[in-house]
Order: structure tokens, then C-alpha cells, then sequence
């Protein structure tokens, strides 16, 4: 009932003048043929209103996204576009003995290719920059890239990939993470597997334990999630005639995406231009440059724009996933449900790269004794090289994971101690004035407030 | 039989990044007519950032959300921006705006107080107007003001700065020291029904209330909770990626990885902590992260209230649970 | 292979190899980008339009196949003058955020509120079983919907 033209729409014969210009008049529209936006448009009242601050304003993009006119990345298209795929290795750990790229040039239809030795700086990372922007030594997880190619279509370049001939030399794999803590297989080597560590003490955590009442000690183990943004990462690059590189990327950060370019690229920043477009969802998984620089480095041998889309699959592989965490938890408590004592070790499963684990590591370590008044803790975090996709970030860095920790123990120690879960937790969270774990003077503190808002919300004293 | 069980979980989260610089500028332009551009460096990735900085551009500049027209995301024109991560933008994007529109403002009233005959300091912006404080009635409309500053005095009011949380590095061997400058707080609680024959849970109704210091978009905000727990509902119940022992995964797509569609979505009921941060932009701290953090342990605790077992591996598939009740069933038999 | 069909009520054709898509048809042939790739296996919903009344998922039918049909698409949803009542409730309450799933869900919504003016609750969520959403967790989306299906009964 919508696509049908209201009663004010008018048939016009073409070449016919239209005199009333007003736009809610005469609406000139052939019935078939759709404009490109309807012209008679509502407004939001709380976007006029002011004070500006607490009005619920309906969003700048809503239109647009309801009338399916935001241009996302792969909405994008240029003339002479070419699109380009990476090809990703299927083995978890090997050595690159050699990459021959030649038969895919050779294919009609390719019109360049890329591997990692042609790029003036081959590794990114934002604290460790130990992430080659395609391998060209070895291979550190199944989906790690090793070449790319550009070609007239996406399904050409995709055969295309089929024609590039990698030798490897297997590798030892270790995927557990307890394992790789051993240090037996390197994947970074000679550097130790553990390449990230966090350590917060205050107190004296061994005396309080000993004092107190009860001694609860627990593990909980986290598992791998991926962001699913519904638009996959997606970019565009344009290297035009005067040396300077256009990328429109997904990316959430292009300030140091420009850096990053820059760097890997070794051209000057004035020389690159980053553009983001609106991001279908990003959750920490697009805070990383992915295909970028290879774009580039493509559109510049092509005189031509390079556009590569990630498949789901890439999504899933290619791209950064959550950190699992391992997570022993010994807590000294007193018979009134004070806590007095915490020890905490984890072990993050560091991926095939380091990307954000060092955010990671430094927040979950931070946040892992929970929002409540701890005098003694101890926490020790270590993250770990391992052979599968990298590990970054991901909606809360940690937070979560060590939520589900501090929370689960909580409540076992409620349980045991047959006091209610609302009055174990009021009894030690943090008030206004409080000491972090860090001794941090803790201001605009309302944990209590929102334990006793959520309750009353939620009934919880009612049976 | 189905078991009902309610759970809870509280939560702290901080703002910015860990002791690192991670500043954010931005560029305000008022033009000749009293509306206003923004010139953000950060990306718009579904959160909302570009309506939320623009209503606090808004705000400083005492305009309506509509007045002001935001240009983000391109490094050719607009100003650095550490990037939409962490839970930032509001906070250290949103600091950084009002500082630069305060700087825009001061010339609007350096050009307003001699035509109001008094001193720029006795001026606030507010509904469009420059007027004087303590004496609204003498004011002139923001568009005057503007054009007169930029075509008669011939100082155009724009205004650039930047801003970075203050933080105290953290010792290497104690980790004792001030990493962020505000962090947030929250609690959920969850009621779930769990089927003791199968290990199925079914979430009946979640609770949140979350601390975001003053609301800038309080439906934003609320879709921002929604969202997150929409994500922490998966975490908790069915997002697991598997490797083989090849180390290749045995998922990877989403047939086979199972996240919460429209029917596995509970009632959610959200509420925010009256609250005002006063190191934050008009009073703001930050939501995007904290809304899927206490999702899971609440829903585990729910669980463990309904049928007795304590789920200590993630996800709490049917699987993991119905293993769960079996074995307290053969403990206790 | 030449596909001619109608979208949204306008008589539209175009020369394409015979393996592809509805969607890819849509968006690369028609210049129609509003229904989006997702995971081109039909997972994710992004896609959804409306073919002869009932909504599929695009990336998993062949253009050849919709030869003939009448299809509508996000870009025919607003009539020349206003738009659809899916498409003010959505923006009046902030049901969409990222906006990629978007397209898709209003589709799924549209032909749910064609056959059943007064949905319930679990009517909407089932109609909208197939449209994956991240961002919003759905809540304010359904809300949007029950608006609309007001409006439209009125």
C-alpha cells in the first residue's frame, strides 16, 4: 500500500513547464516513476528544542538508513573500479619457502598482484607492531594472508587466487594456551610465547587470606566470540596521479589509520587522505587496519581504484576475535560477607598476533577484582601466543570476562554464607571517595545506586 | 520441568584508554545565521556519536540539535581523532567539542557586550540567544551576533581544541597509579526459566540500570543497553567459535555460529542512574561498552538460583547445563 | 541472460551472466543498493525483498528465476510524497543504529504488516527470525513495528 502515489500525485505529459514552484503543491511525477526521496518530510521536535542536552533527538542518519540511502562502503563504486581478494593460508603454522605469483598475473583479466615483501614496512599492531600486512616469512594462523590480487571482477580474482603457488614448510602448532605458556613451540621466536603480562598488588594478600573466615577458590573459563558487525570490513583505495592515496575504509580510527598507511607504505601523511564512511557496526573488530595498505599498494600499480569486501568467512578468520580467559579466583571473605582478600590469575589466549591485547590485558587485570573495597589483592594476567586468529578488541576488553568471574564467585560465596546476593554485594562495593585496586580516588561513584535502583526495578525483594 | 531463577551482577568500567594519550580534537564553526558546523575526526560506527556530539555542540552554544550540522571521518578536513574505541567518544570527543565551541562562544560574546553594554563575561548562550546573566531580557538572537562578529567586528566565531583524560601512569611492579579519569557502573538482573529435562534456558525478563553520568540522548542511550545485552545474552548462552585440532575453525559462518535473533531476546526493562559527572562534557560519561558486561554472570547466576548448578565455562549451552544437572543429580543421589 | 521484471512498479531489464543473483542483479545492474550483502548465503537477512508479495532472502535466488516478478525493494517503500509509516516509526524511535540490517528488517516488517495488520509480540519477533541484527538487540525495532501496524490500522 506504500509504493502507491497518494491522491495528490499528478500525471504529467513531459515538456509541460510547471509554474507552481512550492514543493508541497503540484507534485510533477510520472506514476511510474519514483522519485528519489519523498518530499514532504516530518521533523523531530526534540532536534529543535534547547536546551540540546537530555532530548531523545531522533538520530542524524535515521532518514537515510529507513530510506536505504546510506552509502556504505561496498555501496560505493567508481568508473574503472577493480576489485581485489587476499589469498589466506590454510595452515595454522608453516614457513614460506615461496610465493609464485606468476600463472595469476599471466590470467586475463588480473591486472596486478601484491605480496608482503614489496611493502616498505611489512608490520602493524597498536602496541606491538609484530603483524606483517601480508605474511612473507611464515604463517602464524589458518587465515593469515600471504598474497592478493586485483582484477576486473571479484569472481576473476578469486580464480585468480587459485593460480598463486605458495610452498610451505609445516610448523609445529600449539593451540591451547596452557601449552603455549610452556614456551616448548615458539610462534614468535625466539621471543617467549608470552608476550603480554599485568601485575597489581596492594596490601598483603598472603597475611589477609590466612586471617580469613573462608577461603573460596575458583576457575572460570571464557570462550572465542566474533563482533558479527552485520557489514563486513570494507575498503576502497585510489591511488591517483599525483602520488596521493584516497582510502574510504571501515575502519573505527582513521587518524591512525592515515599512520598506519604512512608507515607501511613509507610515504608521507599530507600524501594520504582516510575517509569513513557510516560503519555498519564495529564493536572493536574494525580498530584495525585489515586490507588497507594492500589496497593501496594495488590501486598504485593499476592506476585504478581497488575496492575488497570481506567475506563472512573472512569475518570469522581473518579478522580479530574476543580473548578467551582463564581465570583462577581465591578470595578470603569473613563469616559478614566482607571480602578481605583477593587473588587473581589469568591467562588470555593471545592469538596469532598481538593487536589489542595489550588494552586487553591492562583493563580485564584492572576491573578483575570487581567494583568492591579490596585492601589485599594480588592479580597477575599473562597472554600467550597461539596458532589461531588473532585476538583483539572486542566490546569491553576484558570486562566482560572478568565480570563473569567476580559476579559468579560472588554469589557462590552469597550461597554458602546464606546471606542474599543484593546484601553481600552492597556490604563491599565501592562508594563515592573509594580506592580503586590501582588506589585511585574513585569520584561520580554509583554502583550502590544502581544495585538498589535495579533491584526495586526488577522486584527482587518480593519472594 | 521449567524452573524459574533470577540472578544479579553489578559492574565498574572505565573511559578512555589505559594511562595512554588518547586525545581527541574538534573544530566548531558558527555561521552567519546562528547555526553552527562540527568538525569531528571520529567515525560514525552505529552508536549514535554524530547526533550526541552534535547536541552537545548544541549545548554549548545555547542552539537547537538541528542548528548544527556535524562533518566527520576525513583526515583531510577534519581534526585528529583517537577513534571510536573504548568507550571514548562522548566523554573525550564530547570534552573536546565543548572546549572548542566555548572558544567560538567567547567571540559571539566578545562581539555581543558592547550592543548589550556590559562585559563578555556577563553572557551565557541559550534558546538562540546571547543575553545576559542574571537579566535575560536584554539579548539579541545568535544569528545577529554572529553575523556581526564575522562581518562588522571581522572576527568569524569558530573555535578549535582538543582534550585528554588526565591520567598517573601505572608502576610496572605494583600497578598502583590513576589509568582513566571517570569510569561507570552498572547492575543487571536477569530471570530466566531453565528446563531441567533439557538444560534449556529461556531469559523471561532482564533488568538494567546503568550509569552514563548525565544522558546526553537518553534513547540512544537506551538503545546503546539493549544492544549491548543482546550481545551479552549470546556470550552467555550461545556464541562459542571452535578450532579443530588443525587449528582451523569448524564455524565459521553463521549457520553454524548461533547469536540471539528477534525471538531469543527477552523483555528488557532499562533504567539510568540519575547521575552528573562533572569532569565530563554537560555532565557525560559513557555507555557503549559497559551495557554487555554484568549480562553474563547475571544470567549464570539466574541459572544457579533455578536449578542449583554453577556454570563456570562459557557458554551455558543446553549441553553444558543439562551435563551440569546430571552430575549434581548423581552427586546428591 | 536478459532478466526483465518489474521493480518497484517500474518495468526494468538488464543483460547479466546467468549465475547471478537477485541481489547482485539489484544492487550492481539496478544501481540499487539499499538491500545489502551480509554473508551472501541467506544467514543474515540483508538482503530481504519483497518478490510477488512474499519476502526472500535475494542472495539466494537467481535473477532469472524473478524474471517476470514484481519486486519491491527499500527504494520503493516511501511513496513519492511521505514516507512509509515502517520508515517514521523506525526514525521517530531510534529503532535503527548502525542501520546495515535496516533495509532487510523493514522489508520483513513490510510484508509481516501486509498480511497481519495487528501482530502480536511473538508475530513480530517470528517475522523477523531471519533478519540478524548487532547493534540494537531488536527491542526498540519491535516497538517501531507496533507504531506502525497503528497507523496503518487507523
Amino acid at each position: 500500500m506504500a509504493t502507491k502515489p497518494t491522491k495528490d500525485v499528478i500525471d504529467q505529459k513531459v515538456g509541460i513547464q510547471d509554474t507552481d514552484n512550492s514543493l508541497t503543491g503540484a507534485l510533477r511525477v510520472k506514476e511510474d516513476h519514483p522519485v528519489i526521496y519523498p518530499l514532504s518530510l516530518p521533523e523531530n521536535d526534540e532536534r529543535q528544542a534547547t536546551p540540546a542536552v537530555g532530548q531523545s533527538a531522533t538520530r542524524s542518519d535515521a532518514r537515510l538508513h529507513g530510506l536505504g540511502q546510506t552509502q556504505y562502503i561496498d555501496d560505493i563504486k567508481f568508473p574503472n573500479m577493480i576489485y581485489a581478494k587476499v589469498l589466506r593460508s590454510e595452515r595454522a603454522h608453516a614457513k614460506i619457502v615461496s610465493i609464485d605469483v606468476s600463472e595469476a598475473e599471466a590470467m586475463p583479466g588480473v591486472y596486478a598482484t601484491v605480496t608482503g615483501k614489496e611493502f616498505p614496512t611489512n608490520s602493524f599492531g597498536p602496541t606491538l607492531q609484530d603483524q606483517p600486512v601480508l605474511a612473507d616469512t611464515v604463517v602464524r594462523h589458518f587465515g593469515d594472508g600471504v598474497a592478493a590480487v586485483a582484477a576486473v571482477s571479484e569472481q576473476v580474482a578469486q580464480e585468480a587466487l587459485k593460480k598463486i603457488k605458495v610452498v610451505y614448510e609445516d610448523l609445529p602448532v600449539v593451540l591451547d594456551p596452557e601449552e603455549a605458556f610452556k614456551d616448548e613451540i615458539l610462534i614468535h621466536g625466539p621471543k617467549s610465547n608470552t608476550y603480554a603480562s599485568k601485575v597489581i598488588k596492594k596490601g598483603d594478600v598472603k597475611k589477609a587470606l590466612a586471617k580469613a573466615d573462608h577461603v573460596f577458590t575458583n576457575r572460570y573459563k571464557t570462550q572465542f566470540v566474533e563482533h558479527v558487525p552485520i557489514e563486513p570490513h570494507a575498503s576502497i583505495a585510489l591511488w591517483d596521479g599525483n602520488g596521493r592515496v584516497t582510502l574510504w575504509s571501515s575502519l573505527g580510527r582513521i587518524t591512525l589509520g592515515r599512520e598506519d598507511i604512512s608507515r607501511t607504505l613509507d610515504i608521507p601523511q599530507s600524501k594520504v587522505r582516510m575517509i569513513g564512511t557510516i560503519v555498519g557496526g564495529n564493536f572493536g573488530g574494525k580498530n584495525e587496519i585489515t586490507n588497507e595498505p594492500i589496497l593501496a599498494l594495488l590501486s598504485k600499480k593499476t592506476g585504478r581504484p581497488v575496492k575488497c569486501t570481506y567475506t563472512r568467512g573472512d569475518e570469522f578468520v581473518s579478522s580479530t576475535i574476543r580473548h578467551p580467559f582463564i581465570m583462577d579466583y581465591t578470595t578470603g571473605i569473613n563469616n559478614d560477607g566482607k571480602i578481605v582478600a583477593r587473588k587473581i590469575r589469568m591467562l588470555l589466549d593471545g592469538g596469532a598476533y598481538c593487536s589489542w591485547t595489550g588494552t586487553t590485558i591492562g583493563k580485564g587485570s584492572i576491573l578483575a577484582a570487581g567494583p568492591y573495597n579490596i585492601d589485599n589483592l594480588q592479580v597477575e594476567s599473562f597472554a600467550v601466543y597461539t596458532n589461531k586468529t588473532t585476538t583483539g578488541a572486542m566490546r569491553g576488553f576484558g570486562a566482560p570476562q572478568v565480570c563473569f568471574a567476580y559476579e559468579s564467585q560472588m554469589d557462590e560465596m552469597a550461597h554458602a554464607l546464606g546471606i542474599d546476593p543484593l546484601t553481600i554485594r552492597l556490604k563491599n562495593t565501592f562508594r563515592e571517595g573509594s580506592l580503586s585496586p590501582t588506589s585511585q580516588t574513585l569520584h561520580s561513584v554509583v554502583v550502590e545506586e544502581s544495585l538498589l535502583q535495579a533491584s526495586e526495578a526488577f522486584g527482587w525483594n518480593r519472594g | 520441568m521449567k524452573r524459574t531463577g533470577k540472578g544479579m551482577a553489578c559492574m565498574w568500567y572505565p573511559i578512555g584508554f589505559t594511562v595512554m594519550a588518547n586525545p581527541s580534537a574538534a573544530i566548531v564553526k558558527v555561521n552567519t545565521d546562528g547555526t553552527a558546523t562540527l568538525l569531528t575526526g571520529t567515525v560514525e560506527t552505529g552508536q549514535g556519536a554524530l547526533t550526541v556530539l552534535g547536541q552537545i555542540a548544541a549545548e554549548t552554544l545555547g542552539i537547537g540539535t538541528d542548528d548544527v550540522h556535524v562533518v566527520s571521518a576525513d583526515t583531510d578536513t577534519t581534526p585528529m581523532d583517537t577513534g571510536a574505541i573504548a568507550s571514548r567518544t562522548t566523554y573525550v570527543t564530547g570534552n573536546a567539542i565543548v572546549r572548542a565551541a566555548e572558544v567560538a562562544r567567547q567571540l559571539l560574546f566578545e562581539a555581543a557586550a558592547p550592543l548589550l553594554n556590559v562585559k563578555p563575561d556577563q553572557l551565557e548562550a541559550r534558546d538562540r540567544k546571547i543575553q545576559v546573566l542574571g537579566f535575560p531580557s536584554r539579548s539579541l538572537p545568535i544569528a545577529n551576533v554572529a553575523l556581526y562578529a564575522e562581518s562588522t567586528v571581522g572576527r568569524p566565531a569558530l573555535g578549535s581544541a582538543s582534550y585528554n583524560p588526565p591520567t598517573v601512569d601505572m608502576d610496572p611492579e605494583t600497578g598502583q597509579g590513576k589509568p582513566f579519569n571517570t569510569y561507570v557502573y552498572a547492575t543487571q538482573i536477569a530471570e530466566v526459566e531453565v528446563d531441567d529435562e533439557t538444560g534449556e534456558v529461556e531469559i523471561k525478563k532482564i533488568v538494567a540500570v546503568h550509569d552514563c553520568g548525565q544522558p546526553i540522548n537518553p534513547m540512544l542511550v537506551e538503545g546503546q543497553i539493549e544492544g549491548g545485552i543482546s550481545m551479552g545474552v549470546g556470550y552467555a548462552l550461545q556464541e562459542e567459535i571452535l578450532f579443530d585440532d588443525t587449528g582451523k575453525q569448524i564455524n565459521p559462518n553463521l549457520t553454524n555460529y548461533i547469536m540471539p535473533t528477534a525471538l531469543d531476546m527477552p523483555e528488557i526493562h532499562v533504567e539510568l542512574v540519575d547521575n552528573y559527572d562533572p569532569t565530563g562534557p554537560h555532565g557525560a560519561k559513557g555507555v557503549g561498552e559497559p551495557t554487555a558486561v554484568p549480562t553474563a554472570a547475571a544470567i549464570m547466576n539466574a541459572i544457579f538460583d533455578a536449578v542449583g548448578v554453577r556454570i563456570t565455562t562459557l557458554p551455558a549451552t543446553a549441553e553444558r547445563v543439562m551435563a551440569a544437572i546430571n552430575e549434581k543429580n548423581a552427586q546428591s543421589a | 541472460m536478459l532478466v526483465e521484471l518489474k521493480v518497484n512498479g517500474e518495468k526494468r531489464s538488464a543483460d547479466v551472466p546467468p549465475e547471478t543473483t537477485l541481489l547482485k542483479f539489484l544492487r550492481e545492474y539496478l544501481d540499487l543498493t539499499g538491500a545489502k550483502l551480509g554473508c551472501d548465503v541467506g544467514d543474515c537477512g540483508t538482503c530481504t525483498v519483497i518478490v510477488d508479495g512474499l519476502s526472500v532472502n535475494s542472495c539466494l535466488m537467481l535473477a532469472v528465476k524473478a524474471t517476470g516478478s514484481n519486486v519491491t525493494t527499500i527504494e520503493g517503500l516511501a511513496n513519492n510524497s511521505e514516507l512509509h509509516p515502517l520508515q517514521k516509526t523506525f526514525e521517530d524511535l531510534g529503532a535503527l543504529q548502525c542501520g546495515f540490517c535496516g533495509t532487510g528488517m523493514l522489508m520483513s516488517a513490510k510484508q509481516l504488516l501486509d498480511d497481519n495488520s495487528d501482530p502480536t509480540d511473538f508475530e513480530i519477533r517470528d517475522a523477523l527470525a531471519g533478519n540478524l541484527c548487532r547493534c540494537t538487540g531488536y527491542t526498540k525495532i519491535i516497538a517501531a513495528i507496533k507504531d506502525a501496524a497503528k497507523i496503518l490500522r487507523a
